[in-house]
């Protein structure tokens, strides 16, 4: 039906307006009359508004509006509604917004920021998992009890926002076998900023009693119903359209600053222009998550994990946001990988007075695949096993059951291992090394997946032999919006791909969307996009039959013309053919509606979660080789390898670019990307000179093959490639690093200080006193059973 | 009265306070919107200009410090409208990903192939250390950079 490979690897059309300075992404648009806004945060951690006056800020020159939390009274979250837009009465986090200014100028709303008199009292400050987890803790949340539950089924209390469970097989009676080792290991990673380029920025109106917010983000449909339900008006009253995005990472998977920009836009009547500063974005980034891991499993001589058990601490920060969301991962990343027999797992999202957390690319996925691959070469070094061979030995094959009981399908990660050993052997002899550095090599592998969701599309055909594809979707870089889908559009209609325009996206005019994320956008957009393509083939081919007196069955679209099959040259163009069906039917166009129906855990064997299973698994694997200063604790990344599995590569080069981008963002975090918390709660690292990402000088060249042909629901087979690319990153490191000191990596990045201290014996073993001992006692709620 | 500077070529005045840095005077005042304000420490590039040729953050430069300088800005450096070299090299190999750092990427390697037709790839990792990319992992910027080079 659809042939997409004939348009392989064709170019971004976004490219040279990009290259020439031209694009005009959020922060770059200026509306006339426009007004400069900006908000004030509180500066404590936690604390009690005793008085709030903006009567002296709102007679500062040029200030045209300020908004308050008594203009916003709704709640919003994912699970729980637990975040109201402005802190109401009470402080959760350095940083949190009290009140918002728009002004004619920026200086102007600045200065007025500093009038707007604030008076806090101080409450208890819990900063650290550890902290909210002890007996007698201040509670972040007092009320947590009456917060409105937007999804069943999690255990919660106190500091706990949220708790999902797994327990498949019994795992107390594996751990007794008498034939088993039973290694424990427990890890701990930072929060890692996506220091996206563009930060986060609005513009909004209100134009005709409906809000118009222009932003940059990854979700409109989430920023127009989150917004909505802020501002307590209903989801019809916002329309939200994205330009071009500078850089998502998952940053921009949320409601950031659109409803501060549209309340003022409504009380002031005229449009606002809202950008966070550098150091806003620092400071409350929707950083990835901080956790605490530990995990046991319970193997045999032979190499068989017949048992598993472990307890993820997830920190929210102040609010659960989308860490509630990802306790569902840790079934899949945890619980991936190998074939385990009896599995218990607790995924907790720890609220601390802290910045909220967020979704950041391969979320929760990166450190617990960190943890489970050094895990895993602590089973095979306590069994005496090649660690190679236990992975080949025991990854997921065809047939085998990960820990919510999915059946998957296909052997892939063992072909992949395969792969990697080749790309490997061929690889140049690496020369003799007398320079007195460690070296070292490792290779892990990790299961990562689509985030499917629903996703609509419309392909409208132009009489003139174009066709317009209108979607939700956002381009946040990655191509997908700029190659993948139109490929698809093209592939199935014959046309090609610079013939397809991209409508970007605007809830008023596409249907909704979940989001470009989680690998999203080529398998549930490019699915939408293909049946939408489809209906328009269907529709012009029937036109065409008429037209050219042969069967619908019998003719082919290619290279902008319909055609009898075997007959190049014959039939007309697609512009003529579309153009008499307008003139007889009216303009031609198909829509397309995708969403995975989900895969089913095994009875029983999941609680609190928001996917049982995974769609379509994705499944990687990684190889690199270290040296280790032994002086400096630097670690130099000598070579790296990638295997990832995409389904099937409808855009190679875009793929290779995703894989090389993600895997030097996993170098930073793995070696020196590392967010930190004073003691009075704020994040320390404020801006470029203190957050270290990666430079031209740290970087290598990826060496990478794409492995095709795994089992796919996507469409033409596709799976998610810009999500996975960082996946395993830290595990491969870290695993590296262990190899090449013979220390126990516990933690990540492994900066010089760090390695250094485990060259010399000072970094004590990590120990996690707030995970209890027996894995029932870490439950707020024992597994399976009702509130 | 105001400051004066020459920028792409036109003289062009501003009534901006001496102290505003000049990416915002490009921005705000002449709405060349290419060079991008990332960090505003001097440290991504993002905003890089060339001031009387040399590669400078814009960032960094109070406007008082520009009048009657020579700026050339990203729009100004594909000239007639086709795209310069290095412009060329980075489109042909695929190496935009989100795009934000590229204005001033594109101004340091400019400046870099032109003074420095000889520079290898390590002087072309060493001299972006001063232009930070979040997404594209770096390698297909060296690598348009080394093709821009070996274009005659
Ligand atoms: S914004 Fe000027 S160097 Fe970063
Ligand atoms: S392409 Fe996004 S920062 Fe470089």
């Amino acid at each position: 039906m659809s042939d997409a490979s004939a348009t392989m690897n064709f170019r971004r059309r976004d490219a040279a307006d990009k290259l020439r300075g031209r694009t005009r992404y959020t922060i770059d648009r200026y509306l006339p009359g426009m007004l400069h806004a900006a908000v004030l945060r509180a500066s404590v951690p936690s604390g009690r508004i005793t008085r709030l006056d903006t009567s002296r800020a709102a007679r500062m020159p040029g200030v045209r509006a300020i908004v308050t939390a008594a203009d916003a009274p709704g709640m919003i979250g994912i699970g729980i509604a637990d975040h109201p837009l402005f802190a109401r009465d009470v402080i959760r986090y350095d940083g949190e917004p009290i009140a918002a200014i728009a002004a004619d100028t920026l200086m102007q709303a600045r200065a007025a920021l500093a009038a707007i008199d604030v008076e806090i009292e101080p409450l208890p400050v819990v900063l650290t998992m550890a902290d909210a987890l002890a007996v007698d803790a201040p509670l972040v949340h007092p009320a947590w009890r009456n917060y409105e539950v937007l999804l069943a089924g999690g255990a919660r209390g106190g500091n706990v926002a949220w708790e999902a469970t797994v327990v498949r097989g019994d795992v107390d009676v594996a751990f007794a076998r008498p034939d088993v080792e039973i290694i424990e290991s427990c890890f701990r990673v930072g929060r890692q900023n996506h220091v996206a380029f563009e930060p986060r920025a609005v513009v909004a109106s209100y134009e005709d009693g409906r809000f118009h917010i222009e932003t940059s983000t990854q979700v409109p449909w989430t920023i127009r119903n989150a917004t909505a339900r802020l501002l307590g008006v209903p989801a019809s009253q916002v329309r939200v359209t994205v330009p071009p995005v500078g850089g998502g990472f998952g940053l921009k998977f949320d409601l950031a600053i659109e409803p501060f920009a549209a309340l003022l836009a409504r009380a002031s009547g005229r449009p606002v222009r809202l950008v966070n500063s550098r150091e806003e974005e620092m400071l409350t980034c929707l950083f990835r998550e901080n956790a605490d891991i530990r995990i046991r499993s319970a193997v045999t001589r032979r190499g068989e994990i017949v048992g598993r058990e472990a307890v993820v601490l997830m920190d929210c920060g102040a609010y659960g946001g989308e860490q509630i969301f990802l306790t569902t991962m840790t079934a899949h990343t945890l619980g991936g990988n190998y074939r385990l027999g009896a599995v218990r797992l607790v995924s907790r999202a720890i609220y601390t007075n802290t910045a909220p957390n967020g979704a950041f690319r391969a979320c929760n996925g990166v450190y617990n695949t960190f943890a489970l691959e050094r895990h895993t070469d602590e089973i095979a070094a306590r069994i005496g096993m090649d660690p190679l061979v236990f992975r080949r030995r025991n990854v997921l094959g065809d047939s085998d059951f990960g820990a919510t009981g999915q059946v998957f399908e296909g052997d892939v990660l063992g072909p992949m291992l395969d792969r990697m050993d080749t790309m490997r052997d061929a690889a140049a002899i690496p020369p003799k090394r007398t320079d007195g550095r460690l070296y070292g090599r490792a290779t892990a592998v990790g299961t990562w997946f689509v985030f499917v969701g629903p996703s609509a599309a419309t392909v409208n055909m132009n009489a003139d032999g174009t066709a317009t594809l209108v979607t939700s979707g956002v381009e946040i870089g990655s191509g997908s919006m700029m190659q993948a889908l139109p490929q698809i559009v093209a592939g199935t209609l014959g046309l090609a791909p610079d013939d397809v325009i991209v409508r970007a996206a605007d809830t008023d005019a596409a249907g909704y969307d979940v989001g470009v994320g989680g690998g999203r956008t080529t398998v549930s957009l490019g699915a939408a996009s293909l049946s939408a393509a489809q209906e328009v083939r269907t529709k012009l081919l029937k036109v065409a039959s008429e037209m050219i007196e042969a069967a619908p069955g019998d003719l082919v679209m290619r290279a902008g013309r319909i055609e009898i099959a075997g007959a190049p040259g014959s039939g007309r163009t697609i512009s003529e053919v579309a153009t008499r069906a307008q003139a007889q039917f009216g303009p031609v166009s198909g829509t397309g509606a995708f969403t995975g129906s989900g895969v089913p855990a095994m009875p029983g064997c999941v609680a609190g979660h928001f996917i049982d299973a995974i769609d379509i698994p994705v499944f990687a694997v990684h190889d690199c080789e270290v040296a280790v200063d032994t002086e400096t604790g630097h670690v130099e990344v000598l070579s790296y390898r990638v295997v990832q599995d995409v389904g099937r590569a409808l855009n190679p080069r875009a793929i290779h670019g995703q894989i090389q981008g993600g895997v030097v963002q996993g170098l930073g975090y793995a070696l020196h990307e590392e967010v930190t918390i004073g003691s009075n709660g704020r994040v320390r690292q404020n801006g470029f000179e203190t957050y270290r990402v990666p430079l031209a000088l740290d970087i290598l060249p990826v060496e990478i093959n794409l492995y095709e042909g795994a089992p796919s629901i996507g469409p033409l087979g596709t799976k998610g490639a810009g999500e996975v690319p960082i996946l395993n990153v830290g595990a491969a490191i870290a695993c590296a690093v262990a190899n090449a000191t013979g220390k126990r990596v516990q933690e990540l990045p492994l900066t010089p200080p760090r390695v250094l201290a485990l060259l010399l014996d000072r970094e004590p073993a990590l120990s996690l006193p707030h995970i209890a001992d027996s894995w029932i006692d870490n439950l707020v709620r024992p597994h399976g059973t009702a509130e | 009265m105001g400051l004066s500077m020459t920028i792409n070529g036109d003289h062009l005045t501003s009534t901006a306070d001496p102290v505003t840095p000049l990416v915002d005077v490009l921005r705000e005042d002449f709405h060349l919107t290419g060079a991008k304000p990332v960090c505003r420490e001097g440290f991504c590039g993002a905003c890089m200009v060339l001031i009387d040729g040399n590669p400078t953050p814009s960032c960094l430069i109070p406007a008082a410090l520009a009048q009657g300088c020579d700026i050339r800005t990203v729009e100004g450096l594909a000239a007639n409208g086709r795209l310069n070299p290095i412009q060329a090299a980075l489109e042909a190999c695929d190496a935009v990903q989100c795009g934000m750092c590229f204005p001033g990427m594109v101004v340091s390697l400019t400046h870099l192939l032109t003074t420095r037709p000889e520079a290898t790839r390590d002087d072309i990792r060493a001299a972006l250390t001063g232009n930070i990319c979040r997404c594209t992992g770096y390698e297909r910027i060296i690598e348009a950079a080394l093709l821009a080079l070996a274009t005659p």
